[in-house]
């Protein structure tokens, strides 16, 4: 049973409060037609949070604190996107969340059993191959999507959770060490660079350019976590002679990047505003449009300009809600990858599992955002759970998942067979 | 933009703060919880040697000679990674890690066992006993 329901109750209502706050601006300060929309939108947020809160009562952790981030942030979402030129439900972004919320669910009943997890490694690794392959065959440069009716599919998406269980599974076996020649080598560290450079290949072979920093922080956290490990073998040298070559790939990279990449690199957006410069410049005119309380949910201009509900979303909800409310709504997601700081794992699996998908999330956010500031050049990479896009919700509600594995682990009592009491030896036999 | 819609929006902005800062306090709180819990669950175990006792506090714990070991044995016969105590699903295993003496769990050399209340474990010249921690067996 949840130890803590005072807190369980207090959470929900404040969660509740929030979303009713912002429904609340939408109501006497949004743009809509009839009031009806509002209504449809204000009824769908809250049913998904009172049903979420009923269903994880079901799975009985021991935390919530990721659940209650998890389901703020997908409400702030719906709401964000349903408000986004007009006010109206964005009804696929809503069906979208709730396979998000499914899936962080089933994320985290395929994670809370490390040992399970481990012995099964074989089969992640079989995994990433079938999807590297999926992403080979049916995906090329000029479409990275595979599309299922209204749906599409991103492919290379779903590497990503499977790379973390890559990563979180063969920290392990990082005492079995093999003699080859005079080197004494990991063979899970092979393999996983090796799967790391197949990955690399695949996203360079599909211009996907924007995912490549999100798989290298992932590795690059998976392979400091492997030189920690056990806890005192984190050697100074060893770290730096890791960034010094990351730094050399990266000046390699930069320098051998294609020409649209060089031209995104030296950019200037002012000076090219209809050209390769028009998003960046757009979000950046929508951010200061909007100011720190925004013009209001569904009045802003950026609704109008190319994938302003997933590149530029932070600009879209800095203009319509404010640059105060977008910088919280980023706070929720840095909260979320504070929690295993907060409560910490108990394992060097999950241990090593939360630190990699909190990388990946970091990392996102960061591309997204500067990204659309013009800090860093434009990526297209989505920010999680709050841009739109099937694969991108569906993998963030996957490696969510992975979180709450991390601080609900299974710990059940070993069940030993009830041993009849012992005969006294100096008992009389007749 | 009028007075109202800034005070609705200060306010939404306001909501929002104040349910952050209440679930980083249930998250607190959830801390102290399961810190219990796994207590209850796992940690009513120990190693005792002859004059010591060495808690279980986490579900890997580390043996060996070097300083970093969770639990760590002085002892020129004990490699300095030594063996692996994990628990899973309430099972508690000991497993070596490339050790140079190996480990013996009731005087059988092993790679990686299943221990079981009472267990003698002998890594090098240390012998270890696997048994409930001394506030459960008063109890």
């Amino acid at each position: 049973m949840y130890a803590n329901p005072v807190a369980y109750v207090f959470s929900c209502i404040f969660v509740l409060i929030a979303h009713f706050a912002m429904l609340s601006n939408i109501w006497f300060n949004g743009n809509y037609t009839e009031v009806r929309d509002v209504a449809v939108l204000g009824a769908a947020v809250i049913i998904l949070d009172i049903a979420y809160f009923a269903v994880i009562l079901a799975f009985k952790q021991m935390s919530y604190a990721l659940d209650f981030l998890l389901i703020l942030i997908m409400g702030m979402s719906v709401i964000f996107q349903s408000c986004f030129g007009h006010v109206k439900l964005d009804v696929k972004h809503y069906i979208t969340c709730i396979v998000c919320l499914a899936a962080c669910k089933a994320g985290y009943m395929l994670c809370r059993d490390h040992k399970l997890l481990q012995d099964k490694k074989l089969y992640i690794y079989g995994a990433i191959g079938v999807m590297v392959l999926i992403t080979l065959v049916f995906t090329s440069a000029e479409n990275m999507w595979i599309e299922i009716g209204s749906f599409t599919l991103q492919p290379s998406e779903f590497i990503k959770p499977l790379f973390v269980l890559a990563c979180a599974t063969s920290i392990a076996d990082q005492q079995k060490r093999h003699k080859i020649l005079i080197f004494n080598v990991v063979y899970e560290n092979i393999a996983l660079f090796c799967i790391m450079a197949v990955i690399c290949l695949v996203q360079v072979k599909s211009h996907d350019y924007g995912s490549l920093p999100t798989f290298l922080s992932i590795y690059a956290m998976g392979f400091l976590l492997r030189i920690c490990y056990p806890k005192a073998k984190f050697s100074k040298k060893k770290l730096f002679g890791v960034i010094a070559v990351l730094v050399v790939f990266l000046l390699i990279g930069l320098k051998y990047a294609p020409d649209y990449v060089q031209h995104r690199l030296h950019v200037d957006i002012w000076s090219d505003k209809t050209g390769d410069g028009y998003q960046q410049s757009q979000a950046l005119i929508g951010v200061a449009n909007g100011g720190w309380f925004g013009v209001g949910p569904g009045k802003g201009f950026l609704a109008n300009v190319f994938a302003y509900d997933n590149d530029i979303v932070f600009a879209t909800v800095s203009e319509e809600w404010g640059l105060l409310y977008a910088l919280m709504m980023v706070l929720v997601i840095i909260i979320i990858t504070a929690v295993p700081l907060i409560n910490p794992t108990r394992s060097y699996f999950h241990g090593s599992m939360s630190a990699c998908v909190c990388a990946a999330f970091i990392v996102q956010m960061a591309l997204n955002i500067f990204g659309s500031c013009n800090l860093i050049p434009f990526t297209g990479v989505t920010i999680p759970f709050i841009s739109t896009g099937g694969s991108s919700l569906l993998v963030s509600g996957l490696m969510i998942g992975m979180l709450m594995a991390g601080q609900s682990p299974v710990f059940k009592e070993h069940k030993q067979k009830k041993q009849e009491d012992p005969e006294p030896a100096w008992r009389w036999k007749e | 933009m009028d007075s109202l819609n800034l005070i609705l929006c200060a306010v939404a902005a306001a909501a929002l703060d104040i349910c952050i800062l209440v679930l980083i306090i249930t998250a607190y709180r959830e801390k102290k919880s399961t810190k219990k819990n796994w207590h209850q669950v796992s940690s009513d175990m120990e190693l005792a040697e002859q004059d010591k006792t060495y808690e279980l506090g986490c579900d890997e714990v580390l043996i060996g000679r070097h300083a970093s070991a969770d639990i760590r044995l002085p002892d020129l016969s004990v490699s300095r990674y030594h063996a692996m105590l994990t628990v899973a699903n309430g099972v508690w295993t000991i497993k070596d890690i490339g050790s140079k003496s190996g480990i013996f769990v009731n005087g059988e050399l092993t790679r990686e066992a299943v221990l079981h209340e009472n267990d003698m474990i002998k890594l090098g010249n240390r012998r270890l006993l696997f048994r409930k921690r001394r506030d459960s067996r008063v109890r």
